[in-house]
C-alpha cells in the first residue's frame, strides 16, 4: 500500500501523508497522470487497468477499488 | 523437396548490419516553443516528463522520402557501399509521396541505383525497422538478394495538430539508411532469429483516421474537437490513446522478449544491449523496470530527436557503432513495438 501511495503522491505532486482514499484527484488528474498511474499499478500490482476506467475515478479510493476489481477478475 | 540452390553447404546464408547513416531535418521544435503554446505545460515539465529537449521537424516541402534520400546519400558518402552494389531497396514509411507509385521505386531513380534491383515500400511504424530486418534477412538467406538498403523514414509532424500537446511533444521527424549484407556461413555476425506479434484490435489506439480508402478526407473529417485535457485534433490528425498503448507495451514486450530468449535458448545476461523502440522516457523506464535489465544495458537516444517512429532503433545503433559499442561478437536484442498494433523482436550479433 505504501509503495502505491508513494507513487501516487509523486504523480499528484502532493506529500505522501496527504494520500488517502478520500483524497480527490482534482485537476492534476490529466492524461499524463493517468498514464503514469497505469505504469504504477502494473509495477506494484502486476495488473493492467484501462485508461477510460481510470479517467472516471474521482478519488484515490476509486482507483483502489478499480485495482481490487482487476485483482479479483 | 530439394533444398534451394542458394544454401551454401546446406546452411542458410547469414545476414549482418554493415552500416547505418541517419538524417534529421534542420528545423527544431524546442520545449520553449512548445511551452509558449501550452500555458500549463512549462518547458521544465515537458523535459521532466518526456525526457525530450527538442525534436526535428521536416520543412513544409520536405517529405519522408526526402529524408530517406538524404540518409541514403550519407550512407553512400561514408563509403559503406557503392550505389551499383545495392540489389534490393526496402522503404519503411507511413507517409509515402503518393498512394501510387511506390516511393521506393521513385527513390531507386533519385538515388541512381541499378534498374536491375528489387524495390518496395512497407507500411509499418515503430515496429518497422525490425520487420525490415526480417525481410532483408529472409531475402539474403534464400539467396534472392545480397546487399540490401533498408530505409526508414517518417514525418509524423505532418499528421499532428499544432494544438495537440499530447503527441506534439513526443514525436520527431527523421530517417535512417541501414545496409544489410550477406555473409559467410561461418560468420558469427548475424541477424535473427525473430519473434513477431500483431494485434489489430488496437488499430484505433494509434491512428490517422481520415485520408485512406476507409474514410476519405472531407470538410467533416477536418472538423476540430477538443478532448478533456484541452488537446485539439480532427480526424485528419494523429490520435494516440497513450494509456492503451502503454498497457499493450507492458503486456506484449516482456512476453516477446521471453519468447525470443526461449527461441534462442539464451538468457538476458547473454545480451550486451537491449535496444527498445525509443517511444519516450516514461515508457522506457516502465519497460526497463519490468524486464529487470540493468539500466546501462538499455540504450537510450531520444533527448534531442524525440520519437522518430520507424527510425528510433537505427538512430540508437548508429550511435552505438560510433561509440565503439558494436565490436565483433556484440549481441543485442532489438524490440520494435507500436502502431498497428504491431511488434517484433530480433537477436542480432555484430
Amino acid at each position: 500500500m505504501s509503495e502505491f501511495y508513494e507513487g501516487l503522491a509523486e504523480i499528484l505532486e502532493v506529500d505522501t501523508a496527504e494520500v488517502k482514499p478520500e483524497l480527490t484527484l482534482g485537476e492534476s488528474w490529466d492524461s499524463l497522470a493517468i498514464v503514469s498511474t497505469i505504469a504504477l499499478i502494473d509495477d506494484v500490482y502486476d495488473i493492467q487497468v484501462r485508461p477510460e476506467k481510470l479517467a472516471d475515478c474521482e478519488t484515490v479510493g476509486d482507483v483502489e477499488k478499480l485495482v481490487a476489481a482487476e485483482q479479483g477478475a | 523437396m530439394p533444398p534451394p540452390p542458394s544454401l551454401l553447404k546446406g546452411r542458410a546464408i547469414p545476414a549482418h548490419i554493415a552500416g547505418i547513416a541517419t538524417y534529421l531535418p534542420e528545423q527544431i521544435l524546442s520545449n520553449d516553443a512548445l511551452a509558449a503554446l501550452y500555458p500549463s505545460w512549462p518547458a521544465a515539465k515537458i523535459l521532466e516528463k518526456t525526457g525530450i529537449h527538442e525534436r526535428h521537424i521536416a520543412a513544409d516541402d520536405e517529405t519522408a522520402t526526402d529524408l530517406a534520400f538524404a540518409a541514403a546519400c550519407r550512407l553512400f558518402d561514408s563509403g559503406a557501399v557503392e550505389r551499383a552494389d545495392v540489389d534490393f531497396l526496402i522503404l519503411c514509411t507511413q507517409a509515402p509521396d503518393y498512394l501510387l507509385p511506390t516511393s521506393a521505386c521513385i527513390l531507386q531513380h533519385r538515388l541512381g541505383l541499378s534498374t536491375q534491383i528489387g524495390a518496395l515500400d512497407i507500411n509499418l511504424g515503430c515496429s518497422g525497422f525490425v520487420y525490415g530486418l526480417s525481410l532483408a534477412a529472409g531475402l539474403i538467406a534464400s539467396g534472392a538478394a545480397s546487399t540490401i538498403l533498408l530505409l526508414t523514414a517518417d514525418t509524423y509532424s505532418k499528421f499532428i495538430h499544432p494544438q495537440d500537446k499530447s503527441v506534439r511533444t513526443l514525436f520527431g521527424d527523421g530517417a535512417a539508411a541501414t545496409l544489410i549484407c550477406a555473409g559467410e556461413p561461418d560468420d558469427i555476425a548475424r541477424i535473427g532469429p525473430f519473434v513477431f506479434g500483431t494485434d489489430g484490435s488496437g488499430a484505433r489506439d494509434l491512428i490517422v483516421e481520415a485520408g485512406g480508402a476507409r474514410c476519405p478526407r472531407s470538410t467533416l473529417t477536418a472538423e476540430e474537437t477538443t478532448d478533456a485535457t484541452g488537446n485539439v485534433r480532427s480526424r485528419d490528425n494523429l490520435y494516440m490513446n497513450g494509456g492503451a498503448v502503454l498497457n499493450f507495451t507492458l503486456r506484449e514486450v516482456p512476453r516477446a522478449v521471453l519468447a525470443l530468449l526461449d527461441k534462442t535458448q539464451t538468457t538476458a545476461e547473454d545480451y550486451d544491449r537491449f535496444v527498445l523502440h525509443q517511444a519516450n522516457k516514461f515508457m522506457l523506464d516502465a519497460l526497463q523496470k519490468k524486464l529487470a535489465v540493468p539500466p546501462k544495458r538499455v540504450s537510450r537516444h531520444f533527448e534531442r530527436i524525440g520519437n522518430t517512429v520507424s527510425s528510433t532503433i537505427p538512430f540508437v545503433l548508429e550511435r552505438e557503432m560510433a561509440d565503439g559499442g558494436c565490436s565483433p561478437g556484440t549481441r543485442m536484442m532489438l524490440v520494435g513495438f507500436g502502431v498497428g498494433l504491431s511488434w517484433a523482436a530480433a537477436s542480432i550479433v555484430f
